[in-house]
Formats: C-alpha cells, sequence, structure tokens
C-alpha cells in the first residue's frame, strides 16, 4: 500500500515538474532549452510513479480478497521520529533571541529526555555539548553563529 | 621527483598528521557505534574540513572512511550488529566466530584484511589514475556526457532491491541538481523567489539531511536502545592471523580485486563489493558447507573487498570527476571547494596535490593497524556508548554543520526537507546512492549536453560521431539492455538445464 501511495505521489509530482518547466523560457538558436531537462525529469517520475503503483497491484488484490487488511502503523513511533524535525524548526525561528548554544543546549536536553536519560546527565551533557559547538564554530572556525541572549549576558 | 617531494612535504607536516589521528579516532568512533554510517561520518566532517588546506581536508576525509569502514566489524562481532551497512555481508560470519570465544582473532584478520585491502586499492589508484587519465584528456563534451549518464545508468543497475526506487530516487537526485540558474539561458529554475536558491542547491546540506538527519529520525522512530553488555573474550588480536594469511591469501587477493572494480562502478561502494566478495568467497570455497557456522574464510573476502572498494571509487572521482560511492560524491564537492578540480588535469599539473593525495592514503590505511589494534583492545567502550546521548549532540552539529557551509539558515531548511523526504523514501526501501549521484552528476549531465548541442547545432547523432564518444554510447545502452539481455540468457539456458541428465 506504501508503494502505491508513494507512486501515485510521484506522478503527482511528474506532472507539476512538467508543468513549471513549460514555462521556462526557449532559446532562440537551439530547439532543447533550459526545460528539457526539468520536463525529462518530470516524465520520469510520473513513469516512475506509474510502475511503482501498477506493480503494486497484485499485492493488494491478494490483499483485498482476505478478510481485512491488517493496518499497523506505529503512530506514536512517528511522531518521535518527527521530534528532531520539530526542534530544527524550533532551532530555526528561536535562535536568533536565543541564541545557538541555547538553542541548541533545549534542543539536545528535551530529545534526552525523551529517550529516558536521567535528568542530571542530561542536563550536564546538554550544557557541555552545546558549548563546545557553540566555541568551535564561533570562535576557531569563525561562523557568525547567533549570540541571542548571550550577547545581553556578555 | 620534485612533485613527489613536495606531495610528502604537505603530508608529513604536524598538522597533517594530527588531523590524520584526529580523523582516525573519529572514523573508528563513528563506524563502531551501530547505526552512523561512513558517510554520515564524512559528511558531518566536511563542514570542519571547509576552513582546513586542501592536504589535510582530503586526509581527513580518507582516514575517517577507511577507519570507519574498518570499525563497522567490531559492533557486528560482538552484537551482531553492523557497524557501517559495508560490514553487513559477513556480520554473521563474525557474530558466532565471537560466540566460539573467538571475537579478536576475527577482528585481527578484519583489521589485517582490511589495511590489505585499502593497501591494494590504493596501489590500483596509484598506477591506473595517472594512465587512465592521459585517456581522459582527449574527452570532449559528448564523452562527458555519456560517461555521466553510464555513471547514472549503473548507479541503478547495480543496486540492490528494486530498479524502479533506484530509478527514482536517482530522478530526486537529478531535480535537484537542476535548481538555480540554468548555465546557458540564466532563467532561474525551481528557486521559487528565494535569492539563496540562485547559485543552486549545495550538497553538504543535502547530504547531511540524507545520510545525518534521517539516521536519527530513524533512531527516534525505533524503540530499540537496550543492548545486553556482551562478553568480551581475552583471545589474541594478532594471534592466528598469520596462519590465516597464509592459507586465506588468495581470498585476500580475489576480494581487493574484487572490491576495487565494484568500488570503481558508480553507485556501488563499499556495501555492495562487501556482499558481492562474500558471494564470490563462498561460491568458490572448498568449504562451503562451513559458511554460515562461523567460518573465518568467509570474513576475508568481504572484508578485504569493502576496504579497498573505498579506494576504488576514487579513480573515476579524481580522473573524470564521476564518483564511485556516496563518500566520492562527497569528496567531489569537497576537491572543488579546494580548488583540486578533479578531471584528468589533475595529474598534469604538476603540482604536489596529487601525490600527496596517494601518500595520505598509504599512511591513513598504514595507521589503521596500530589504531585499529587499540580499539580492538578497548571494544566496550564503542559498543556500549549510548545512542540516546550521542544522536541529540550529532544532530546539534547537523545543524551548525548545514548553517557554516554559507552561513544561511536556508541550508538548514534544505537539510530539514531533504531529512524528512530521505526518511520516508528508506522507510520504504529507496536506495540513497542513485539522489547523491543525479545531484552530482546532474549539472555535468545537462551542461555538456547543451554544450554538445550547441556545438553540432542539435544535431543528435553527433553523439556518435567521434570513436570514444561512440563506443561509451554503445556501452550505456548496453548497461540498460543488460536486464534484457540477461532474462533473454536465462530463458535461454532454461530448457538446457531441464534436459540435462540427473547422476543420481
Amino acid at each position: 500500500m506504501k508503494d502505491v501511495l508513494l507512486g501515485l505521489c510521484f506522478m503527482v509530482a511528474g506532472i507539476v515538474t512538467i508543468y513549471v518547466a513549460r514555462q521556462y523560457p526557449t532559446m532562440p538558436s537551439l530547439q532543447y532549452g533550459p526545460s528539457l531537462f526539468p520536463s525529462l525529469i518530470g516524465g520520469g517520475f510520473f513513469l516512475g510513479g506509474l510502475v511503482l503503483a501498477v506493480s503494486q497491484v497484485p499485492t493488494l488484490r491478494q490483499h483485498a480478497s482476505e478478510d481485512r487488511i491488517a493496518w499497523s502503523i506505529d503512530y506514536q513511533a512517528i511522531l518521535v521520529a518527527l521530534l528532531p524535525c520539530v526542534l530544527i524548526v524550533f532551532y530555526i525561528l528561536a535562535s536568533d533571541y536565543l541564541g545557538t548554544a541555547i538553542s541548541l543546549a533545549t534542543m539536545m536536553f528535551v530529545l534526552m529526555l525523551v529517550r529516558r536519560t536521567p535528568v542530571v546527565l542530561a542536563l550536564g551533557v546538554s550544557v557541555v555539548a552545546s558549548l563546545i559547538i557553540y566555541f568551535i564554530f564561533s570562535r576557531y572556525l569563525l561562523i557568525p553563529l547567533p549570540e541571542g541572549l548571550l550577547s545581553v549576558g556578555g | 621527483m620534485d612533485a613527489l617531494l613536495q606531495g610528502l612535504q604537505l603530508v608529513f607536516n604536524g598538522q597533517t598528521l594530527l588531523v590524520i589521528l584526529a580523523a582516525a579516532a573519529f572514523g573508528i568512533f563513528v563506524g563502531a557505534v551501530p547505526g552512523l554510517t561512513a558517510t554520515m561520518a564524512v559528511a558531518l566532517l566536511v563542514p570542519i574540513t571547509f576552513y582546513m588546506d586542501p592536504t589535510p581536508a582530503i586526509a581527513a576525509i580518507v582516514t575517517t572512511s577507511a577507519m570507519a569502514i574498518f570499525a563497522g566489524d567490531i559492533p557486528g562481532t560482538y552484537l551482531n550488529i553492523p557497524g557501517t551497512p559495508a560490514s553487513a555481508a559477513y556480520v554473521g560470519e563474525s557474530s558466532l566466530l565471537a560466540k566460539k570465544g573467538r571475537a579478536r582473532e576475527t577482528l585481527g584478520t578484519n583489521l589485517v584484511c582490511s589495511v590489505f585491502g585499502g593497501l591494494f586499492g590504493t596501489v590500483i589508484l596509484v598506477f591506473v589514475s595517472p594512465s587512465l587519465a592521459e585517456v581522459a584528456l582527449k574527452f570532449s563534451s559528448y564523452e562527458y556526457f555519456w560517461l555521466a549518464l553510464l555513471g547514472l545508468s549503473s548507479s541503478i543497475f547495480i543496486s540492490i532491491g528494486s530498479k524502479t526506487k533506484a530509478f527514482l530516487s536517482l530522478m530526486i537526485g537529478l531535480l535537484l541538481s537542476t535548481v538555480g540558474l540554468d548555465m546557458m539561458s540564466g532563467a532561474p529554475r525551481f528557486t521559487f523567489g528565494i535569492p539563496d536558491l540562485m547559485a543552486g542547491i549545495n550538497f553538504i546540506p543535502v547530504m547531511i539531511g540524507m545520510f545525518a538527519l534521517n539516521e536519527i529520525m530513524s533512531f527516534y522512530g525505533s524503540r530499540n536502545e537496550v543492548r545486553n553488555p556482551p562478553s568480551l573474550s581475552k583471545d589474541k588480536v594478532f594471534g592466528q592471523v598469520p596462519v590465516h594469511v597464509k592459507k586465506y591469501w588468495r581470498n585476500m587477493l580475489r576480494g581487493s580485486s574484487l572490491g576495487t572494480l565494484i568500488g570503481a562502478l558508480p553507485g556501488a561502494g563499499a556495501d555492495i563489493a562487501a556482499w558481492i566478495a562474500y558471494a564470490v568467497g563462498k561460491s568458490r570455497s572448498k568449504d562451503r558447507a562451513a559458511y554460515g557456522t562461523g567460518h573465518i574464510e568467509g570474513i576475508v573476502d568481504a572484508s578485504s573487498a569493502n576496504n579497498s572498494g573505498i579506494s576504488g571509487a576514487w579513480v573515476p572521482a579524481l580522473v573524470f570527476g564521476i564518483p564511485g560511492d556516496s563518500i566520492t560524491a562527497i569528496v567531489i564537492g569537497v576537491l572543488y571547494m579546494k580548488g583540486m578540480n578533479p578531471g584528468p588535469t589533475i595529474f598534469m599539473e604538476g603540482s604536489g596535490l596529487v601525490y600527496s593525495l596517494f601518500v595520505v592514503f598509504f599512511v591513513a590505511n598504514l595507521i589503521m593497524l596500530p589504531i585499529g589494534y587499540l580499539a580492538i583492545k578497548s571494544s566496550k567502550v564503542f559498543i556500549l556508548t549510548p545512542r540516546k546521548i550521542l544522536m541529540p549532540i550529532i544532530l546539534c552539529f547537523c545543524i551548525v554543520g548545514a548553517f557554516s557551509i554559507n552561513n544561511s539558515i536556508t541550508d538548514v531548511w534544505i537539510m530539514l526537507l531533504v531529512g524528512i523526504v530521505a526518511y520516508i523514501l528508506a522507510r520504504c526501501d529507496f536506495p540513497m546512492a542513485p539522489a547523491i549521484l543525479g545531484l552530482v552528476l546532474g549539472t555535468t549531465l545537462e551542461n555538456s549536453f547543451m554544450s554538445s548541442m550547441l556545438k553540432s547545432n542539435g544535431d543528435l547523432l553527433s553523439f556518435f560521431s567521434r570513436p570514444i564518444s561512440a563506443s561509451l554510447g554503445a556501452l550505456v545502452i548496453l548497461v540498460w539492455l543488460s536486464p534484457l539481455l540477461v532474462r533473454l540468457y536465462q530463458r535461454y539456458k532454461a530448457p538446457h538445464t531441464n534436459h540435462t541428465p540427473r547422476s543420481s
């Protein structure tokens, strides 16, 4: 079932890619322009998606003939898997105000607690690791990481 | 001779040697912790190498990848969990040997085979690359078009699993490569009005998202953190190695040759090299029945092959700019950043840089022996490092690393989006290597096609007008037809085998 859905997604992506590519300008001296490769890739998405979806039809039929399809989606696991992504968005939005070091420490602390790390250990590792990362990148490699609240304090 | 001395000087100085040592420790650590791959180690390393001189930067990558591939055997032996995918082929054999109390002997043999394989691949790299570069000097946009297409095609046909999924994975990489200003017309493509995308998508955030964030998400999506501490064996690391080397030297040679060859094929990395070498080793063995019961011969071929594959992958990467695996795909980007544009001219410039690269390969593989020995002795530290502490730290490195390439938050967004897509695709068994090759080779493919068309006024037959170009074109068509030919061959063979008289 996953493959059928993914196949359909790829087919839609292919149509969108071709539609967007058709709006690119053509070159006066040549019949091939900037739209050629994106259009070919869009075609590839569509055809590949079609093959992927169609190849799963026999499996789906087999499932349909059985009493019921066993759906086993672990929603809790998916939500926890998405937590790092949510925390990256948190970093993007909060780092300008909180600063890199505090944002990273918060992220690490939350992630460690989710996996049941003892609080004191999680806090200690988060603070030390975030400070090390911050100082390596900002002081040694001279990356302009946001200082945030630390600049106010210092 | 001057260039060689210059190359030696570039490697044998305090800074580079220190970088090699640090990278060795980092590679061993990442390789030995299950779930962290060699490609992930290299992707995380790139933001730091960005600020180094070319030689230490390349030295760090070469050393890390070689060490990580060997270190993947440590948890494979003790926990039956391969540290990197390259150890997966023979993890059954090595863990069964460990259960017999021969873990250190197994790891010692792995180490020697890895060193031998790495050095074998390096020798091939040193001798084959310059001669191949002389041929490559005659290449024009027509040949580069076919070469890029050959690389992309092999990445699909060599991949393990569904070819349709490999093809779609490749298309994603190719689509990402089209983002930015078109080289010919200057028209912006898929930039959505974001100025940071005008120069195209930087491959480093993509790599970090694809290989590091994807793994982090997989870790949080799974529930298996608890590991039982293994009972570590006390047998001698190198005690039985001379006996094994004497008995299985042919396997080492065969595994290393196969590994170098497979590594040099675009899309096939150390993991595929190890699987094929294991299968070939088993089919040629006199003790075939002993395979799968904890047989040392089973690890010799594959363990030599995965490390030689790492060196082999550098041959097309250096000579043509076509990566042999995901790691060299990253390396090509680093080489460009360091002004060492991969291609045949890199061998003709007469600078010490290429020699320094060769020397780095030898040094990295040789120091694997003492550092690997220490790692085997202190195995417990690596295999019991809790991932619940490591993964959050790695996530922070991912964010800061992606940001540091252009000091742009757009790169962090790219890493995030690519990571989510890679996670979904990886859960559905899509291979990642074709996507990386698509991203790296997409620009070469399109630019060489467009410039060939400009030169020939849009005549498609011009791709077959030059002898080398026509041969490469024929090779590509042969690769495309290979599934059909294999099926025809099997159909032809089937009736013949049915009629063969039975002996019993």
